[in-house]
């Protein structure tokens, strides 16, 4: 199976001199394509660091990180933007849209900075398959945490990226609507064939994954394959994230 | 393209209250740009239709200029005209030459001067020259003789009425002969017989003007009669030009001030409005980045801004220009009321100065938009990630480097504005060294609000709840009070030095008056030299000097003058004469004040060349050099050789009498109609300072900033409802959130009370440095005190009400609502 996404030997420093800390220490992974992969680590561990890298938001301070053969530490930030808006997805935690947008203009915006043309059947699809049918012409402002959650998704998957990106994203909500979005996460692995990269703290946001990489003082320090809720809670207890 | 525009404009519409601000600020810009574009462009391209000569298809009258050509380094010459102050008075003799030209008719000279009556000021001429209106009897007969008079259809008199003027030979009896048909706008007319009108005008040999009137079809060459004289031919609509000259000077005066306050608009445009976008950008942090995460280019993003300021200064800027116009119509009212433009002068109403109103809004936006981009630009995607994005602490090194250029730019302007010691010169640069400390300022806002920030925590923290918040809100918030306070040091920086400018050079005047007057009193307005001379005879008068006022050049360069009757002098007027004597002062002789001295590098004993106020040259020597030049003008001249070369001769008279009451001096005074007695202390303090045009002009940018201010503190406020929500939920009473919002604006008001007052204060001081002498500007604390307290009511409550507000939503739906 080809990795989608490569970091080799990935480090990034903060500051300077003797204020300066490491966030992410030689972190080497790859991401397979097709897979659903969560990213946890307490507090502090680099989980944001990492996802800002892996993203191309953030450039490291050594090391390769690579997303289907082409080389992000190399590209400038015009290059960056546009590659992101064309083979990368991005769901946050919150502030996903932009206010002044309808739901269908959120969705869409990436394509129209990019001077795509919708492909209208697509479109539909999408909305259909994150259950907005019939919300289109809201604005953000009128719908549900887990309804924004789901446009924010639309968006991911709107450009038909490489990779998808969440930060916390169910972070802000309730366990049920959590349940819901994660559920079109895995959805979207399974049968779009979508590769899934997420940050979580949650160990039920975890267990969707198939795969769980624990990061502690920037590094990757273990690994789960097909994790249940139970068994990532447990490691993550060894790893000193719950005192 | 059309994406980002469909953007900006759904972006405009969803965020209608934080543009309101740039919409409102470009709105002003607008109208005050295009309001002095009007100004401007009558200054350039306005002019009066002939109405007394209105009859007369060419006029010859002398040339109202001094010319000088520069031949500069490179071989190159440049040709310069500066107006001079008085009409130039033309040979009698031309009359022939000119009626001799082939295709003349009939040629008619015409002399002018002024007449005091009873209803106010008028125009005296012959009644040989009534025809070049053409002025005709509607009753009675023309004046033959010494005592007639006739006067004009509006006038109330009749004919066999008697009318009490007073002319340059002094006051008489006239008995009117006839009412003529016509009357010309804003001026009343007297015509008397030709020879006494000759006689009253007192300029033997010369005329004012001359009307010449062509054969049917004839076009007369008049260049060959009129060569090697300093007389110029005028046909059609610039006859106006000279028949008004006062219509003339204050073309001049327009262009000046219509550029200095279109300019200083521009600057304080685009000082206000970029501040307006960069508080805008910084509200809208996370949604930028968002944007910079999932899909916008930096480029993009410029673009997109640039595209939301170009909507918005392409809705303000066609109202704004709309809004000039009144705005322009209305200057002219109150310079008409001020008397510095004369009411027939009209203005000059074309497309121009509005499109160069827009033009100039949407650069200023496009500017403005240009700075904020910048700082959008540098919000990092990773910043849409996570609750806690933090803005960047360090302000970028351009910016510090603008700052110090800015800095750096104000301090040598501030040693250039202390070296100017013209009016002229320094008014502009004034205002400029104003302006580019406040830009310094405003590019170094945030770490001076940090700085700030520390020392007010201080006293701060005393109140225990409010305080403490306010200390932390402004500490945390450096940024946001840096952008309330640029246009608040704005508002007190220029309205200071506007207000104090006047008052500095009024004290330094009035001073030097006070100390060098030694007359008991003043009397004026226009008493004749017969009336002077009579009341140097009464007993109890010790001396009197006659006093007139005019504007002469030295090459192109203006110099106040006045004339005085030498004998006696020191016993009503003491120059501070420092070099020289004013002994034995004569019509060849000039007395130079220090200042004047300085500028045209001359000391006693030198030649002086001059240019009198009716462009007559004289060849003076320097017979003394003085110190009082604010009080008493940059030249004094003889008496009689400014009598001779003045449209108006009858002066005001210094008197010294110790022995008599004011009341008695009158009395003796009593045949001079219109005259009034001033007692020493009246006299220095009615000096008139022709600073209400100013304030008028400047009034119109102070409101501007104060608008300004009001937006930027409403904007910052407004902001803040979910911070003010959450303060409230954890317990901090409405009361206390209010007060803490009052003391944040207080300590930003006294920041920027600081920071403005130490900008006026260090250009006020240069400016009294290079005009007074004397680095010490006058600022009545009444004045100062009563402008900060108008500035904090204003900032007070532009922070108060849109608190109140955002305090009205519920807290728990104000902190969960998004945005």
């Amino acid at each position: 199976m080809a990795d989608t996404v490569q970091l080799e030997a990935v480090s990034k420093v903060y500051g300077k001199g003797q204020g300066a800390v490491a966030a992410l220490r030689e972190v080497s992974v790859a991401i397979p394509r097709c897979s659903f992969t969560a990213v946890m680590g307490p507090s502090g561990s680099g989980k944001s660091t990492f996802l800002h890298c892996a993203a191309g938001l953030d450039s490291p301070t050594s090391g390769t990180v690579r997303l289907g053969g082409t080389d992000l530490t190399r590209m400038n930030e015009t290059k960056l933007t546009e590659l992101r808006r064309q083979r990368i997805g991005f769901v946050f935690q919150a502030f996903n849209l932009i206010p002044s947008l309808t739901v269908l203009e959120n969705i869409t915006l990436p394509l129209r900075l990019s001077g795509t043309r919708t492909d209208k059947a697509r479109l539909r699809d999408i909305v259909d398959r994150v259950g907005l049918t019939g919300r289109t012409d809201r604005r953000p402002a009128q719908l549900s945490g887990g309804q924004q959650q789901r446009v924010a998704l639309a968006r991911a998957l709107a450009t038909g990226p490489e990779v998808i990106f969440g930060d916390e994203p169910t972070g802000a909500l309730d366990t049920m609507t959590a349940r819901e979005v994660l559920n079109l996460l895995r959805e979207t692995v399974d049968s779009l064939g979508q590769t899934v990269v997420m940050v979580t703290h949650d160990p039920v946001a975890a267990s969707y994954a198939d795969t769980v990489l624990y990061l502690a003082d920037g590094r990757i320090v273990d690994e789960t394959q097909d994790p249940t809720a139970e068994k990532v809670a447990e490691r993550m207890t060894r790893l000193g994230a719950w005192k | 393209m059309r994406a980002l525009l469909s953007f900006s404009l759904k972006t405009l519409r969803h965020r209608k209250a934080a543009f309101a601000g740039a919409f409102v600020s470009l709105f002003c810009a607008a109208a005050l740009v295009s309001a002095c574009g009007m100004l401007l462009e009558t200054g350039l391209r306005g002019h009066v239709d002939p109405e007394r000569y209105a009859g007369a298809p060419v006029v010859v009258a002398g040339d109202q200029y001094v010319h000088k050509t520069i031949t500069k380094g490179n071989g190159k010459t440049k040709h310069k005209s500066k107006a001079i102050s008085e009409r130039a008075w033309i040979p009698e003799s031309l009359t022939e030459e000119v009626a001799g030209v082939p295709g003349v008719r009939k040629a008619v000279a015409e002399v002018a001067f002024p007449v005091g009556t009873p209803d106010g000021e008028a125009a005296g001429h012959g009644w040989d020259s009534a025809v070049l209106t053409p002025f005709t009897l509607a009753d009675g007969r023309a004046p033959r003789q010494a005592g007639e008079v006739v006067v004009d259809g509006g006038s109330a008199l009749r004919t066999g009425d008697r009318l009490r003027a007073l002319t340059p030979a002094g006051a008489a009896e006239y008995r009117v002969t006839g009412v003529t048909a016509q009357t010309v706008a804003g001026q009343d007319t007297l015509f008397f017989a030709p020879d006494e009108a000759r006689r009253l005008a007192g300029r033997p040999g010369l005329v004012s003007a001359i009307g010449v009137f062509t054969a049917p079809g004839a076009e007369p060459d008049l260049a060959a009669a009129l060569r090697g004289t300093r007389a110029l031919a005028h046909t059609g609509a610039d006859r106006g030009t000279a028949e008004f000259l006062d219509a003339e000077q204050a073309r001049i005066k327009l262009i000046s001030m219509g550029g200095a306050l279109g300019g200083t608009s521009l600057i304080v445009a685009v000082l206000v409005v970029s501040g307006t976008f960069a508080l805008s950008v910084q509200q809208r942090q996370r949604e930028i980045a968002l944007l910079r995460a999932v899909a916008a280019t930096p480029r993009q993003l410029r673009r997109l801004l640039g595209g939301e300021a170009l909507v918005i200064a392409l809705a303000a800027g066609p109202a704004g220009a709309a809004a000039g116009f009144g705005v322009g119509f209305w200057l002219r009212s109150k310079f008409v009321e001020l008397g510095t433009m004369p009411a027939h002068l009209p203005l000059v109403v074309s497309p121009f100065p509005a499109v160069a109103g827009l033009l100039a809004t949407v650069l200023a936006a496009w500017a403005a938009a240009r700075l904020a981009a910048r700082r959008a630009a540098r919000v990092r995607p990773v910043e849409a990630m996570g609750e806690a994005a933090l803005p960047t602490a360090r302000l970028p090194w351009p910016r510090l480097v603008a700052g110090a250029v800015a800095t750096a730019g104000a301090v040598v302007l501030t040693l250039v504005l202390s070296g100017l010691s013209t009016e002229a010169a320094a008014s502009p640069v004034t205002m400029l060294t104003a302006l580019v400390w406040t830009i310094a300022v405003a590019l170094l806002g945030p770490p001076l609000a940090r700085a700030a920030a520390a020392l007010a925590a201080i006293p701060l923290r005393a109140s225990r709840v409010s305080g403490h918040l306010a200390a932390a809100g402004m500490r945390t918030g450096a940024r946001r009070t840096a952008a309330v306070v640029t246009p608040l040091s704005l508002l007190i920086g220029l309205a200071c030095t506007i207000l104090f400018v006047p008052t500095t050079l009024g004290h330094a005047a009035e001073r030097e008056a006070a100390a060098g007057t030694r007359a008991d009193y003043v009397a004026g307005p226009r008493i004749p030299a017969g009336a002077a001379e009579a009341l140097r005879g009464e007993p109890g008068v010790e001396a009197v000097t006659e006093v007139l006022h005019t504007e002469v050049r030295a090459g192109l360069t203006k110099l106040t003058a006045r004339g005085v009757t030498a004998g006696k002098l020191a016993r009503t007027t003491d120059l501070g004469v420092v070099s020289g004597s004013m002994a034995g002062f004569d019509a060849e002789a000039v007395a130079v004040s220090e200042n004047a001295a300085g500028r045209l590098g001359v000391g006693v004993g030198d030649e002086l060349a001059l240019t009198l106020g009716d462009g007559t040259p004289a060849e003076l020597t320097v017979a003394a050099v003085y110190s009082r030049g604010l009080g008493f003008g940059e030249l004094t001249l003889a008496h009689d050789l400014v009598a001779g070369h003045v449209d108006d001769r009858l002066g005001t008279l210094l008197v010294a009498a110790p022995e008599l009451t004011r009341a008695e001096l009158a009395e003796l005074l009593a045949g001079v109609p219109g005259a009034e007695v001033l007692d020493r202390a009246e006299a220095v303090a009615a000096e008139p300072e022709n600073a209400a045009v100013n304030y008028v002009a400047m009034g119109l940018i102070i409101a501007f900033t104060a608008i300004a201010v009001v937006n930027t503190l409403a904007m910052s406020t407004a902001d803040r409802v979910r911070e003010l929500a959450l303060l409230r939920l954890v317990g901090t009473t409405r009361r206390q959130v209010l007060r803490m919002l009052r003391l944040e604006t207080l300590s930003a008001l006294l920041l920027a009370g600081v920071l403005g007052t130490g900008i006026a204060y260090a250009t006020l001081t240069a400016f009294a440095a290079g005009m007074t002498g004397t680095a010490v500007p006058h600022i009545p604390p009444a004045g100062y005190l009563a402008l900060v307290a108008g500035v904090a009511a204003l900032a007070l409550a532009a922070t108060a009400l849109p608190g109140r507000v955002a305090l009205r939503q519920h807290p728990a739906e104000a902190v969960a609502g998004r945005e």
